[in-house]
């Protein structure tokens, strides 16, 4: 597989490599530059071409990429955007349909591949994908006592969490000792939206023609299961909505919860002198009546339509899914294709490769939509409806309506 | 050189560069908020005549976001009015000494904002941060969770003033301070030898002189304070459910993370307005009447 | 002076509350600076302590590794001295006039500059990166001067003119008589009593180049690039570097104490007219 891949990109090299020595430049979050710094020198190394990392905060990309793209002309040549920014530059960016060939298909998660697609454009190159996955606390499963004593109030084995069900059952179980079993997180509504296709819900916010389904049965059930734990089992800190990502992983080193879901990547970013180094398991995100299901977290490279050295770009952008593997050694250690994880699989220190490739590949895993609107549906429709169900009131059907009625109002629907 | 010529050449340097640099921008915002066009593409455009105001004018969110605004800026100058003219009278009391108070008094102006304002969102979140734990171990309050700062929808747009509260009181203790040190000592002088108390000085004497100094700094506070948006997005993205969004952070989110160009123009022309309407009041009421 | 016992005793109650008032106000940057010291387990530990258990130079060690970061502060503190000479030309005659020559024009002009400062940062990020790229000027120091400068000079004015306002018209009109003309009257003999004001309008309008975000971001990628950037970088989306990023917003406050200890020495009192003419 990874040789035919590179043959490919060999002739397309030698095609155009003839032209002249060329640079190009490209945008980039923090993690997208050493992600891609070692595929990069590899690639000047082998083309002559010079790559040019621009690097800027998070928001950043999507502010700098919109400001070049407004004036007209683009000192980039390729940018690597989050997905959710897909549908908003997609006008902009140029179709790259024929990189897309039948062993780079072959060898990406389907999921993956439905983002790039943009009104039948394939207008982005995934260069590494993440999702959120179940980590818990290995010394506490592996315990005995810990075993025994779930054993006899909850009647089946205590091993990682694979339904919902056993997460609620074991985050009421380790809620003791001065320690929540896990945390909910209302600050961002992703880990939610996992659940929403967990319970079977055909998409998020919106089905695949765009109608609003954000009112559906699976979106009311999946929020009622979200804040579970925090309105009727009461196993998690009740500050819900002051909880972020970087709380609830925090909560997790700090040991104050035995168990999260969160982005793969954070596997090996456990501080090294923390309580719980060297303690902590990981498994595939927990399934709901649907099976497995979670959001995917890829990046795109894009060229802008205003990009001087498109060809070069092209070039770059092919050789980067073609060496997808050099990227796993930067410290986020992240990957798009397949066969690059498979190639780490076994790994020590890589045991999160597994879980994450499992949830990635999962029949009912789906990207958020690709809607212009994606990010005012979020701010204005999902968020207020989302944040007003851990309030803990008996109003999640309702609340769901309001947003919906929101979003199509949003949509013009 | 004849004292008009003078004052047009005196001017001059400010009023091109501001007409350069500032009046595009501004011509360009009142001229977008007439079409709908988005921020990534402004090349193709629709003309709507009046409907992004009228828009503007109708939506609940917007009203909403403005009431809280006018609560958030009285609520901050407020406090940073009274800390900050109190610092810098005192100050004032130990005059030369004070060198190293006031620098220390200007450390919260020497850290950028966004770790500013992440290190007061670590400082208010519940069960995490510091204070919380602090209060409970005075016994103010029973555990480290009963003040849920950030998320309660009560209090929230209050205890994100506090970063603004702590970073921009210096502004007002310093140039008060400054102020006050430019206040003719031969005026304070002559009141002391007339026999008058401290109280009766600071209210005939040092306030007069220090009003126009005032002024500025209430004006200038006033407006930052109407603007901010930048701390309270990085303590809270505005919410829980809209309670601590304010108009320019509703402005920022059409402008940039929906890229409704139109309508977000429109708002921000509105609030331009406003604001003008506001500095024209206070320096009719406050500025003028020092000076004429 | 003489020495009495309850003008003591008051000066002992102004100085401890001026020094708790200080030491208070001064606690979140304590804890800053105390953050920057813990190892990384600690940087955010639960319950949190106000000093570090373990004090270690590690967060200090990753920030002057960081790619890019010293010549971000050399290019932050080429700006912001730039952007405070360039405000400072520009405003301090402008608000002469204004306070000293009140009339229809001068008293418009000031509402103008307050006007300005009204704007949304937002609203003039787009058209200021339109106006830098036709002039050539993006990633450049000078581009990000004219940037940070269109935004100090409102504030500079208004802080200038307030202080010229203290300034009897009379010290003028006196100084003309005796040969000045108008523009000698403000460099020679007005200026040099304003030490105060232009103290703090050039520390204010340094802070405000020095920590500026929206502009730096947008206009400057590679070589212009400012350290408010670099610092933003420490927070990801894949996780805060909360140690790191502290330890450099603590590097990054240095010069500023350094430049504001400097100034605060021009902010003194005991200015006498009286002493001017004579």
């Amino acid at each position: 597989m990874k040789k035919t891949l590179m043959c490919t990109v060999a002739a397309f090299t030698l095609a155009t490599s003839a032209a002249q020595a060329e640079g190009i430049t490209v945008l980039v979050e923090g993690g997208g530059h050493s992600l891609q710094q070692a595929v990069a020198d590899a690639f000047t190394k082998e083309t002559g071409i010079e790559v040019t990392f621009v690097e800027v905060p998070y928001q950043g990309v999507y502010d700098k990429l919109s400001a070049e793209i407004a004036s007209g002309t683009s000192n980039y040549d390729v940018a690597t955007i989050d997905v959710v920014w897909n549908a908003a530059f997609a006008p902009h960016v140029e179709d790259l349909s024929e990189l897309f060939t039948e062993a780079v298909k072959a060898d990406l998660p389907p999921a993956l591949l439905a983002d790039a697609n943009v009104g039948g454009e394939m207008i982005g190159m995934p260069t590494w994908a993440n999702a959120e996955i179940v980590f818990y606390r290995k010394d506490l499963w592996e315990d005995p006592a810990n075993q025994a004593a779930f054993k006899e109030q909850y009647g089946y084995d205590l091993a990682p969490p694979a339904t919902w069900q056993q997460w609620r059952d074991m985050a009421k179980f380790f809620t003791k000792d001065g320690m929540y079993g896990t945390d909910v997180i209302g600050g961002t509504s992703e880990e939610w939206m996992a659940e929403v296709l967990q319970a079977g819900s055909p998409g998020v916010i919106l089905d695949d023609s765009g109608n609003v389904i954000l009112d559906n049965p699976a979106h009311i059930e999946a929020l009622e299961n979200y804040r579970a734990p925090l309105c009727e089992d009461k196993s998690v800190p009740d500050n819900a909505l002051e909880i972020s990502w970087g709380e609830a992983q925090n909560l997790f080193y700090q040991g104050q919860t035995a168990m999260m879901k969160f982005w793969a990547h954070a596997y090996r970013m456990t501080p090294e002198d923390s309580k719980i180094a060297g303690k902590v398991g990981v498994a595939p995100m927990i399934g709901g009546s649907a099976g497995i299901a979670g959001i995917p977290g890829p990046w795109y490279n894009v060229i802008p339509s205003s990009s001087q050295h498109k060809d070069a770009a092209r070039q770059f952008i092919a050789y980067a899914i073609a060496h997808n593997a050099l990227g796993i050694e930067a410290p986020l250690g992240l990957a798009a294709t397949n066969s690059a994880y498979q190639s780490y699989m076994g790994k020590p220190g890589y045991e999160h490769f597994g879980p994450l490739m499992a949830t990635l590949s999962a029949p009912a895993t789906k990207g958020r939509p690709l809607n212009q609107h994606y990010q005012e549906l979020v701010d204005e429709a999902v968020m207020p409806a989302f944040q007003g169900a851990l309030e803990c009131e008996d109003n999640v059907a309702e609340l769901l309506q309001e947003a919906a009625a929101t979003a199509r109002d949003i949509l013009g629907q | 050189m004849g004292e008009r010529r003078f004052v047009l050449l005196m001017l001059m340097p400010a009023a091109l560069f501001l007409g350069f640099l500032v009046s595009y921008p501004v011509a360009l915002l009142v001229y977008n908020s007439f079409f709908e066009v988005s921020l990534i593409d402004p090349s193709s455009r629709v003309w709507v005549g009046l409907a992004n105001y009228v828009d503007a004018l109708t939506s609940k969110r917007i009203l909403e976001s403005a009431l809280r605004t006018l609560k958030y800026s009285a609520f901050a100058l407020f406090f940073e009015l009274l800390f900050g003219l109190g610092a810098a009278l005192l100050f004032a009391a130990i005059a030369k000494r004070s060198q190293w108070h006031r620098t220390i008094f200007a450390l919260p102006l020497m850290i950028s904002p966004i770790v500013a304002g992440l290190l007061w969102r670590f400082l208010l979140v519940g069960n995490i941060g510091i204070l919380n734990y602090g209060l409970a171990a005075l016994g103010v309050i029973p555990d480290p969770g009963a003040i849920k700062w950030l998320s309660d929808t009560d209090i929230v747009i209050y205890s994100v003033a506090a970063a603004d509260i702590w970073l921009t009181t210096s502004f007002v203790a310093l140039v008060s301070y400054a102020g006050l040190t430019n206040i003719p000592q031969d005026v304070l002088e002559a009141a002391r030898i007339d026999g008058t108390n401290a109280v009766t000085r600071f209210w005939y004497v040092t306030l007069p002189m220090l009003r126009p100094v005032l002024a500025v700094v209430v004006v200038v506070r006033g407006i930052d304070a109407l603007k901010t948006f930048d701390l309270i997005w990085i303590q809270t993205q505005g919410g829980p459910r809209q309670a601590s969004e304010v108009l320019s952070m509703n402005i920022y989110q059409r402008m940039v993370r929906y890229g409704d160009l139109g309508q977000a123009s429109a708002t921000a022309t509105l609030f331009l307005v406003f604001m003008i309407g506001l500095a024209g009041l206070a320096y009719w009421k406050v500025w003028r009447t020092g000076n004429d | 002076m003489t020495s009495r016992g309850p003008h003591d005793l008051g000066k002992t109650i102004i100085n401890a509350g001026a020094l708790l008032l200080v030491l208070s106000y001064a606690l979140p940057y304590v804890y800053l600076v105390s953050t920057a010291l813990k190892p990384a387990a600690d940087v955010q530990q639960i319950p949190p302590s106000f000093f570090p258990n373990r004090v270690t130079l590690e967060n200090f060690a990753t920030v002057v590794t960081t790619a890019g970061l010293p010549q971000a502060f050399l290019n932050s503190a080429v700006v912001a001295v730039l952007t405070t000479l360039l405000s400072l030309l520009i405003a301090v005659p402008a608000a002469y006039v204004s306070a000293l020559y009140r009339r229809r024009l001068t008293v418009l002009f000031l509402l103008f500059a307050l006007v300005t400062r009204m704007v949304p940062a937002v609203s003039l990020g787009v058209p200021l990166f339109q106006i830098m790229k036709t002039l050539g000027l993006l990633d450049t120091t000078l581009g990000l001067v004219l940037a940070h400068t269109s935004a100090a000079v409102p504030l500079a004015l208004l802080l200038m003119s307030a202080f010229f306002e203290s300034i009897p018209k009379e010290l003028e009109e006196a100084a003309r008589m005796d040969g000045c003309t108008r523009f000698g009257a403000f460099l020679h003999i007005v200026l040099p009593l304003m030490p105060s004001g232009l103290a703090i309008t050039a520390l204010f309008s340094f802070i405000a180049s020095w920590n500026e975000f929206l502009f730096a971001l947008l206009l400057t990628s590679q070589n212009g690039k400012t350290a408010p950037i670099v610092i933003a970088e420490f927070n990801s989306v894949y996780g805060l570097a909360w140690g790191p990023m502290t330890a450099a917003a603590v590097l990054y406050s240095l010069p500023v104490i350094l430049v504001t200890l400097i100034l605060q020495k021009q902010i003194v009192g005991g200015l006498t007219f009286g002493a001017v003419k004579g």
